[in-house]
């Protein structure tokens, strides 16, 4: 088990894999805080530096993007309402009050320490325990990964706060937009009307920085104050936000462990997994009408959840030759690029440069966590800034980060189109966080439901004859029936509980 | 200002545009140029071409990104680089699946001759491949006989159009073979449920086969070349069986060829040339390229319309593989 980790010391501790990784968690940080520009999109951009590089420093240079671009997202969520990539989006339900309440510092101080610590314990369950994940991702095939996603589609219904039908009529219109593009199953496209930029579906990015960025610079340019100079004190590093998330450990441990374990499972990816973790620590709060408010226990959920993700992730890639998520596919094949195909025979073959990957993993965690508590303030501090300037800024961001995914003006287009519904959604009260939800879940639902069909010549019995299926569809029909209980029956069965 | 110092003025002007336009002209490429890649960002596809991109960056002294526009088949990336100027700094990684099949389905109306070729870039073949523990055939003519006994009770990886798929299908119809085809995003997603037992076989790719050398077992080669047989470790080819596939040459395999715009001047299509020849042969890059499992295919700018067309007439057939196979599996189900 150590094995690995011991050989990989020698190839880890060098100057420019050590480098390499510190550089990777700044610049991930800061690819995470710019709307539009991803830790995906930063891995991309860099990819062909690695081509050079030994290979534990050229991977330690793009997981480490991975870890500090996951983490960067959620300081801008918190700040100015913008997540900088669609997996802070979950941050934002708490962050963002959190800090209109005059609380931004500890806000961020507690999203960077539990996007490290959550890192951290998923680098564990990475190193301990991926030869078993692995095994038991490999027991999800379609009708068990369409189950997931049905599950995760359920947490709309919890992520809406009290407002639940508004909730899932903006996640059916994600569900919707997700349906934009070519259907791999009918051969024929969908929804696209002829234009060119509709061909590949909405990009997921365009989509969100739209809906929080854009709807947010248009609330704020509506309320005025344009050379107000607002209310921020200057704030100083400090370690209480990492004694804050320590003291939860029960919420950081078990959303750290949803990150992992959804992140081993090929398809799920952050997004779901920090929303996912996210509900289950508002149904099990005490006090669960304060999540939305701006209450501590939902950034910890998110944050830790999506960072671990990270490390479980890198278990399919790593040790299946199965990318978990969307970034991961793009380490793969930078690992292959790099003369390292992964799959069972790297752990055999090459146990030096695994060993080196997970030393890089768990060394940016560490970095994340020192950088972004000195970080803090700094970051703190832009939003002291007149809006006369910061929207212009702000939306400049925006713009360069959409036009950077493809190099596409249509992808603008979509942008300022979503920035609009988003205002109008924003208006009347309906929820956001579920359309982001729809949109992510919704091909990995309709594929794999249609896949399973396919594999099984349209024998429905297949969803329930296979145990994990089973048990998953069952849960989610249990969840169904309890959101459909009335207010007064559900209290009854608690107190007897 | 008099008549006469107009006048010069207006000659030198003049002058200095032309001027100015000829060294323009000489210096090109005097900004960066783009390459329009048509699949997601980060594959090792992608990563190979740039490997290439920043070979011939180099030698012309510009940058040279490899921009990833995914979607519909290719076509998306083949209609933004038509949509640029005909100047030489757009060029067209033009993957066969949007060059050559997308218009065979009528998702586009261009042929091999609407453009200006530079050097062939990659190919990538495939392979049938079985779990190694897979007990209900083991070679080539067992599969065959079991396919055969249970038509359209199996499944295998099998994606709308795309090329692997189209292949297949022509060598199940050569065969008068049915099995379900099951698309998937990624092969490495099939990889999974050929492991979990859900899929029956498998078309791989050597990516796919060398990351997992240990579950796969390759029952044969969808190529009769024998550098396709050595990038699978000298499995057998179908030919070996007396099997003829139907199929053959870059046919069956997926590949790339670096295009300009037609209407491109030719000195501009001779510089990016030049640059692609001398980066394909450069030792490093060629070693850099093959460690992926990617193959050079070094076709020059001259044989492009032979092997285009050729490969075209050859997809023609396959095409109706697809449609046989879809009534097919309907029919045995």
């Amino acid at each position: 088990m150590f094995e690995p980790l011991f050989q990989g010391l020698q190839l880890f501790f060098t100057m420019d894999a050590v480098f390499a990784v510190l550089a990777g968690t700044l610049l991930g940080l800061l690819i995470g805080v710019l709307p539009g520009l991803g830790p995906l999109m930063g891995i991309i951009l860099l990819l062909p530096v690695t081509f050079h590089m030994e290979p534990v420093a050229g991977m330690g240079l793009l997981i480490a993007i991975y870890v500090g671009g996951s983490c960067g997202g959620a300081i801008s969520a918190i700040l100015v309402r913008i997540p900088g990539t669609p997996l802070a989006a979950a941050t934002l339900l708490d962050g963002y009050p959190m800090a209109q309440k005059g609380r931004a510092k500890e806000a961020v101080g507690i999203a960077i320490s539990a996007s490290a610590l959550g890192g951290v314990l998923g680098g564990i369950v990475l190193i301990f325990l991926a030869p078993l994940l692995a095994r038991f991702a490999l027991e999800f095939a379609p009708p068990e990964t369409f189950a997931l996603a049905l599950t995760g589609l359920l947490v709309i219904a919890l992520v809406s706060n009290e407002a639940t039908s508004k909730g899932i009529m903006t996640g059916a219109f994600g569900l919707l937009i997700s349906t934009i593009g070519y259907d791999q199953f009918a051969n024929d496209l969908r929804f696209t009307f002829g234009v060119n930029g509709l061909l590949g579906g909405i990009h997921i990015v365009a989509m969100v920085v739209g809906l929080f960025a854009i709807s947010e610079v248009i609330v704020q340019i509506k309320s005025g104050f344009f050379s107000r100079n607002p209310d921020v004190p200057w704030v100083r590093p400090s370690l209480s936000s990492a004694l804050l998330v320590l003291s939860r450990w029960v919420n950081l441990v078990r959303s750290s462990a949803i990150g992992s374990f959804l992140g081993a499972l090929p398809g799920a990816g952050g997004v779901v997994s920090s929303f996912t973790a996210y509900a289950i620590a508002r149904s099990t709060s005490k006090t669960p009408e304060k999540f939305g408010t701006g209450i501590e226990d939902g950034i910890i959920a998110t944050e830790s959840a999506n960072n671990a993700t990270v490390g479980g992730s890198l278990i399919p890639t790593l040790s299946l030759g199965i990318p978990g998520d969307a970034t991961s596919a793009v380490l793969m094949g930078a690992l292959i690029i790099l003369g390292f195909f992964p799959g069972p025979n790297l752990f055999e073959q090459h146990q030096d440069v695994v060993g080196g990957i997970f030393l890089a993993y768990m060394s940016a965690n560490v970095v994340l966590f020192f950088a972004g508590i000195l970080l803090t303030p700094l970051f703190v501090a832009c939003i002291k800034f007149k809006k006369q300037y910061l929207l212009p800024f702000i939306t400049l961001l925006c713009v360069l980060g959409v036009f950077s995914l493809e190099s596409s003006t249509f992808h603008l287009w979509v942008m300022l189109a979503f920035g609009a519904i988003g205002y109008v959604l924003r208006r009347y009260d309906y929820p956001l966080a579920p359309m982001v939800i729809g949109m992510v879940l919704g091909p990995i639902a309709e594929s794999n439901f249609r896949r399973s069909l396919v594999i099984s010549g349209n024998d429905y019995s297949f969803f329930i004859d296979r145990p994990i299926a089973a048990t998953i569809l069952a849960i989610n029909l249990v969840i169904i029936v309890w959101m459909l209980c009335p207010k007064v029956w559900k209290n009854r069965l608690l107190l007897r509980a | 200002m008099t008549l006469k110092s107009k006048f010069s003025l207006g000659v030198t002007a003049i002058a200095a545009v032309a001027l100015a336009g000829t060294a323009a002209f000489a210096d090109f490429p005097e900004r960066k140029i783009q390459n329009i890649f048509p699949w997601a960002p980060g594959t090792v596809a992608h990563g190979v071409s740039q490997m290439i991109a920043e070979g011939m960056s180099k030698r012309l002294g510009q940058p040279l990104p490899v921009v990833a526009t995914p979607g519909a088949g290719g076509v998306k990336a083949f209609n933004t680089a038509l949509a640029a100027p005909a100047d030489g700094y757009t060029i067209f990684d033009g993957y066969v699946a949007p060059l050559v099949i997308s218009p065979m389905f009528g998702r586009a109306d261009w042929g091999c001759d609407d453009f200006k070729p530079l050097w062939s870039a990659t190919s990538n073949a495939f392979a049938i491949a079985i779990s190694p523990t897979e007990d209900r055939f083991t070679d080539f003519p067992s599969f065959i006989a079991y396919l055969k006994a249970n038509p359209g009770k199996t499944a295998y990886n099998g994606n709308g159009l795309s090329l692997p798929h189209m292949v297949s299908a022509k060598v199940l119809q050569s065969l008068d073979l049915v099995s379900r085809p099951v698309p998937y995003d990624d092969i490495e997603l099939g990889m999974k449920d050929l492991r979990s037992g859900v899929l029956d076989w498998l078309v791989v790719n050597p990516g796919v086969y060398n990351a997992n050398k240990d579950n796969l077992k390759i029952l044969v080669t969808l190529s009769e070349l024998e550098s396709v047989q050595r990038t699978y470790d000298g499995a057998d080819k179908a030919q070996d069986f007396g099997i003829d596939l139907g199929i053959s040459g870059l046919a069956p395999m997926g590949w790339n060829w670096w295009l300009v715009h037609k209407d491109t001047p030719q000195d501009r299509v001779d510089i990016l040339n030049e640059a692609m020849e001398a980066t394909i042969n450069d030792p490093e890059v060629r070693a850099q390229i093959e460690a992926t499992g990617f193959v050079l295919t070094e076709y020059s700018p001259d044989q492009y319309s032979e092997v285009c067309n050729s490969a075209r007439e050859q997809l023609e057939s396959a095409k109706d593989a697809i449609t046989w196979e879809e009534e097919a599996v309907k029919a045995a189900n």
